[in-house]
């Protein structure tokens, strides 16, 4: 396993935090203020949060897919795959930086 | 500024706490520290919630000394009826 796949789990993991906690948060305002503006950004929220338990499920959960990702998907496809997971965690961040503010 | 007022009053964790000051502010400025007595908050919650509202601009601060007195901005006031549907939805 390579290290572009281990950042790759990690980024992942973490992005799914995040998410979680950026839902708690806006599903928590929406039901108070029932803004479109909340809703939108909760139903965003949803949709990237089952986009990154999915990866987890895949690198990490499935017995069968987990040691087919590890063995057999070349390096190339995982530094892109660690390189869009951790764009998404340094975005996530921010954006969480500035709402948990 | 909708955008910025709907992300800052209803899109943070301190939001409906935001939305409570900017309401204390409308009905009359008022200073860091009664704001905390008037909404039953911590000093320095209510100090950091000002600079988030200072920050993008919903509240302008008048007087630079210690004891300054916050109102909403000009801005603020131009969208008012935006504020207006927030305000609506805490206590």
């Amino acid at each position: 396993m390579s290290l572009w796949a281990d950042a790759a789990k990690v980024a992942t993991g973490l992005n799914v935090v995040l998410l979680a906690v950026l839902l708690a948060v806006w599903v928590r305002n929406y039901l108070q203020f029932r803004s479109k503006h909340t809703l939108g950004l909760a139903l965003f929220c949803v949709f990237l949060l089952a986009h990154n338990a999915v990866y987890f499920y895949i690198y990490l959960v499935d017995p069968m897919l987990s040691g087919w990702f590890s063995t057999a998907v070349p390096v190339l496809v995982w530094r892109f795959l660690m390189a869009l997971a951790v764009f998404e965690t340094l975005g996530l961040a921010v954006l969480a930086w500035t709402t948990l503010d | 500024m909708e955008a910025v007022l709907w992300y800052v009053l209803t899109g943070t964790r301190g939001g409906p706490n935001r939305a409570r000051i900017l309401r204390a502010l409308d009905a009359r400025p008022r200073n860091a520290n009664q704001l905390a007595e008037d909404l039953d908050l911590d000093y320095k919650t209510i100090r950091h919630h000002l600079d988030v509202l200072t920050d993008n601009d919903v509240v302008q601060k008048s007087g630079d000394d210690y004891g300054a007195v916050y109102l909403p901005s000009e801005r603020a006031r131009s969208n008012w009826g935006t504020v207006e549907d927030v305000l609506e939805k805490v206590e």
